[in-house]
């Protein structure tokens, strides 16, 4: 008796992971369809945009960059130069120093001209209070550039003081360290003037991996394709992420996240749900989950625009160590916002939201590395007791390599057809060869990763931001 | 043999699910052998065709250079141009080529004026690519349609103005936007009166693009835009208000006025603005009766206008909003009060312990 009823148990447990395993994939194969009618549509709709009126438009709206910097001395002055580059015409950069124990600040006033200014701050949100003050440049071709120099309280509480001091209609939120296309201003901002049947609260662009490409006075010089496989590998793992998911998630209205790396948003909404929250580690898509749950109880109509043009290119990580520490971070981040906004989980008053955005997300995003961990073990354990189905578990394992194959290659040509950003001969090779690779390269220490952010967010409370050592990007 | 005889028997024995996995398994080999095999070749094609485009956009180039210094005063076109508009002919009925040519001549366009700029017109009549820019007007697809009204912009072909104007309402906002442009280019403010029969939103980003061609013109000569004013459809409304602001349209003062009581709040909001600009006080004595019963957003731009528009007889009326909730009301009040009151202004510093208050006062006594 109880026999039988174990092995219903297993046979249970098996039908389960089954039904998992090709509900993940169909879900794949259709973001990966709906998102090749989105591109193909937006390149289509963006062969007529001319975007030199834009830049030049006096009535262009405001448009406040805000990039909070900790500790960045190394690469502090070139990356305000690039923030400071940007085409489009009326906008400012505010970059906020949240109480850097290195010279920072220093460099920043000696390079720029800064001198202390008198500031009258809208405290719509609550934040550490400022350290040595709020500066400007006495230089009129750095007339954009404000720096803030606060005492710590986190990448959040810095974007916050960003949204209490901006005077701009909208902000975008990026990274210090990431460089932006001269155009990259006029891309995002292009939804929030052009989509007239709803409000547009946010935009995210595509994030491209900036190791090996070559930097020329703030600028992207050089595409390189790197050659350490954890760089290669993430370059895939961006390109599948960006042009086979967010772009479709973009077309159903469900997207989720924006990265934290570079979004747009409307200021005023951003305010009125009370900014980033400083208690979370994934702040970048909490906002968003915040700002679209708000949005849909007030039964106001809204979209989460997506921009696939590469725009903001950032350093990723190049050795292990940090790499899992950013994936356990981003693990933690996800577990936070989902559970934050269990509410908005399968609640038909979301919509599309609640409906289809945050399930997809808690089963196939939060879920998956659990689940498949657990297959892991299941696996380990039949092999121990030997009882395991060399020809399922053989057949099955293979299927599964081919499909990442598969997609990987999908991805590829998807970005050669799109933008084509790896132009150089040979690369091509090496883009295929690490859609081989990859599920071995990279995958085991993400599985890794997320499996010791699930334990350290329930068993590790302390732990916070991981940490990034910038190398700096490769100068001509 | 025997290897291919276990497999089979193997594939025969086993579950039907293992047969499937299988049979997954080959489909997946089968698609991503020539998945690569056209990945290499589209990294290939692509290269080879920047080389093309490239070597096309020289020759076209060279030709077009010759076309326009082979022209002479006695003939319309000469014989040398003849010859060079026979070669693009043949060009022009490869869609490849095609593309190539117009890009070129839309850059020659684009950079030359005058006579020089007629003549490449001409070239593009003579080479039959107008044709092909009528046909696109009528194809079905909605980026054909676009394309077609971009190029007839482009070269300035004014002559099919109604067949543009076909799609005024057109489903498809970039089919829109080109009519939009093509009109406002070719017809400058005349043109603007596609706005009369525009059923369809224009956006933000669509009315920047047609003030920046508006911007781009040397006549500015503008009709009255009072019929915009009035306009049902509210995205005209604010089109109509960039241009009262821009073109300082003080005949229009009285429609300005009445849309202070218009339903949409952006418009209200908006005409707020341009009558500020336009230094209008009749506005603010009509807005200070019921601001107390208007929007946030409405009671915020009014206090702008009257950083603008303030008289010594406000200083009663100002005096209620300098304990304003609202922090830009409180600062444009307290702005106000002090250039109408210094005296009172500093004493509020004694009057008030509130510290954020206190820190404003400090700061516009400073600034």
């Amino acid at each position: 008796m109880i026999s039988t009823v174990a092995q219903i148990i297993i046979d249970l447990f098996h039908y389960l992971f089954f039904i998992y395993s090709i509900s993940a994939i169909i879900s794949y194969l259709i973001l990966a369809y709906i998102s090749a009618i989105e591109t193909i549509e937006y390149k289509r709709k963006n062969s007529f945009v001319n975007y030199k009126e834009i830049m030049s438009s006096n009535i262009s709206p405001s448009i406040s960059i805000i990039a909070p910097a900790y500790n960045e001395s190394l690469n502090i002055v070139e990356n305000v130069r690039s923030l400071l580059s940007s085409h489009y015409v009326n906008y400012d950069v505010i970059i906020i120093n949240d109480g850097s124990k290195d010279d920072s600040l220093q460099k920043l006033i000696e390079v720029y001209d800064l001198i202390e200014v008198d500031y009258l701050i809208n405290e719509q949100i609550p934040t550490m209070p400022l350290r040595a003050g709020i500066f400007k440049s006495t230089n009129p071709a750095f007339e954009k550039l404000i720096i803030v120099d606060k005492e710590n309280g986190g990448k959040a509480d810095a974007l916050n003081m960003g949204l209490n001091i901006s005077k701009s209609k909208y902000v975008a939120c990026i990274d210090v360290d990431c460089l932006l296309l001269e155009d990259s201003l006029q891309k995002m901002i292009k939804p929030f003037l052009e989509i007239t049947d709803r409000t547009v609260i946010a935009a995210g662009g595509v994030i491209r991996i900036s190791n090996s490409c070559i930097v020329k006075e703030g600028k992207l010089h050089d595409v390189n394709f790197p050659k350490k496989l954890i760089e290669q590998g993430q370059i895939l793992e961006y390109i599948r992420a960006f042009l086979l998911g967010r772009m479709a998630w973009s077309r159903l209205n469900g997207l989720l996240v924006i990265s934290g790396a570079f979004g747009l948003f409307d200021k005023k909404i951003a305010i009125q749900v009370g900014g980033y929250d400083k208690n979370t580690v994934g702040e970048d898509m909490e906002l968003v989950v915040r700002m679209r749950g708000y949005m849909e109880e007030i039964k106001q109509k809204y979209k989460v625009a997506y921009i696939p043009d590469p725009l903001c290119w950032t350093e990723a990580p190049d050795n292990y160590k940090i790499f899992t520490s950013q994936r356990n971070r981003w693990t933690r981040g996800t577990i936070e916002t989902l559970r934050k906004h269990r509410k908005i989980g399968f609640n038909p008053k979301y919509n599309i939201l609640g409906m289809l955005s945050y399930p997809y997300w808690l089963f196939f995003e939060r879920m998956a590395p659990v689940i498949e961990f657990v297959g892991i073990l299941y696996f380990g354990i039949l092999i121990i007791t030997d009882k395991i189905k060399w020809d399922y578990a053989f057949a099955f394992i293979i299927l599964a390599y081919l499909f990442t194959v598969f997609f990987s290659l999908i991805a590829i040509i998807t970005e050669e057809l799109t933008y084509h950003q790896y132009k150089k001969k040979g690369t091509g090779i090496h883009l295929i060869t690490i859609a081989f690779l990859e599920p071995f390269v990279n995958h085991p220490f993400i599985l890794y990763a997320a499996m010791r952010g699930n334990f350290d967010y329930y068993f590790n409370k302390k732990k916070k931001w991981g940490e990034m050592t910038r190398k700096g990007m490769a100068k001509a | 043999m025997n290897i291919y005889n276990y497999l089979l028997d193997y594939i025969n024995d086993a579950a039907l699910i293992i047969q499937v996995a299988w049979a997954m398994t080959i489909l997946f080999i089968v698609i991503i052998i020539p998945l690569i095999i056209y990945l290499k070749y589209i990294r290939t094609h692509l290269r080879t065709q920047e080389r093309s485009i490239a070597v096309y956009e020289k020759k076209y180039e060279s030709y077009l250079i010759n076309y326009l210094y082979a022209g002479n005063e006695d003939e319309e076109i000469s014989k040398e141009q003849q010859v060079i508009i026979n070669q693009l002919k043949n060009s022009v009925q490869e869609p490849y080529k095609r593309k190539i040519l117009i890009s070129v001549l839309v850059k020659l366009q684009n950079e030359i004026s005058g006579e020089t700029a007629d003549s490449i017109q001409q070239l593009y009549f003579h080479t039959g690519l107008l044709q092909y820019a009528l046909y696109r007007l009528r194809h079905k697809k909605w980026y054909v349609i676009a394309k077609g009204i971009r190029e007839l912009k482009q070269f300035h072909i004014r002559e099919v103005q109604d067949e543009v104007m076909l799609h005024i309402n057109h489903p498809r906002r970039e089919v829109r936007k080109e009519m939009q442009l093509y009109m406002v280019n070719l017809f400058y403010f005349e043109g603007l009166h596609f706005l009369d029969q525009l059923e369809t939103p224009l956006s933000e980003w669509d009315q920047i693009q047609l003030l920046g061609a508006l911007e781009r013109l040397q006549s500015q000569n503008i009709f009255s835009v009072n019929s915009w004013l009035r306009s049902s459809n509210d995205s005209v409304v604010f089109f109509a208000l960039k241009l009262a602001k821009i073109y300082n349209q003080f005949d229009s003062v009285d429609e300005l006025l009445k849309l202070l009581h218009h339903s949409n709040e952006q418009v209200r909001i908006d005409s707020i603005g341009v009558l500020s600009y336009l230094d209008v006080l009749e506005a603010k004595e009509i807005l200070k009766l019921d601001i107390a019963h208007r929007s946030l957003d409405e009671k915020i731009a009014f206090f702008k206008m009257m950083e603008n528009l303030y008289q010594k007889t406000d200083e009663e009326f100002l005096v209620k909003y300098i304990h304003d909730e609202n922090f830009e009301i409180k600062v444009s009040a307290l702005k106000i009060f002090k250039k109408l009151n210094k005296e009172k202004f500093e004493s509020l510093k004694f009057e008030n312990a509130d510290p954020y208050f206190l820190r404003i006062v400090n700061f516009l006594e400073n600034n």
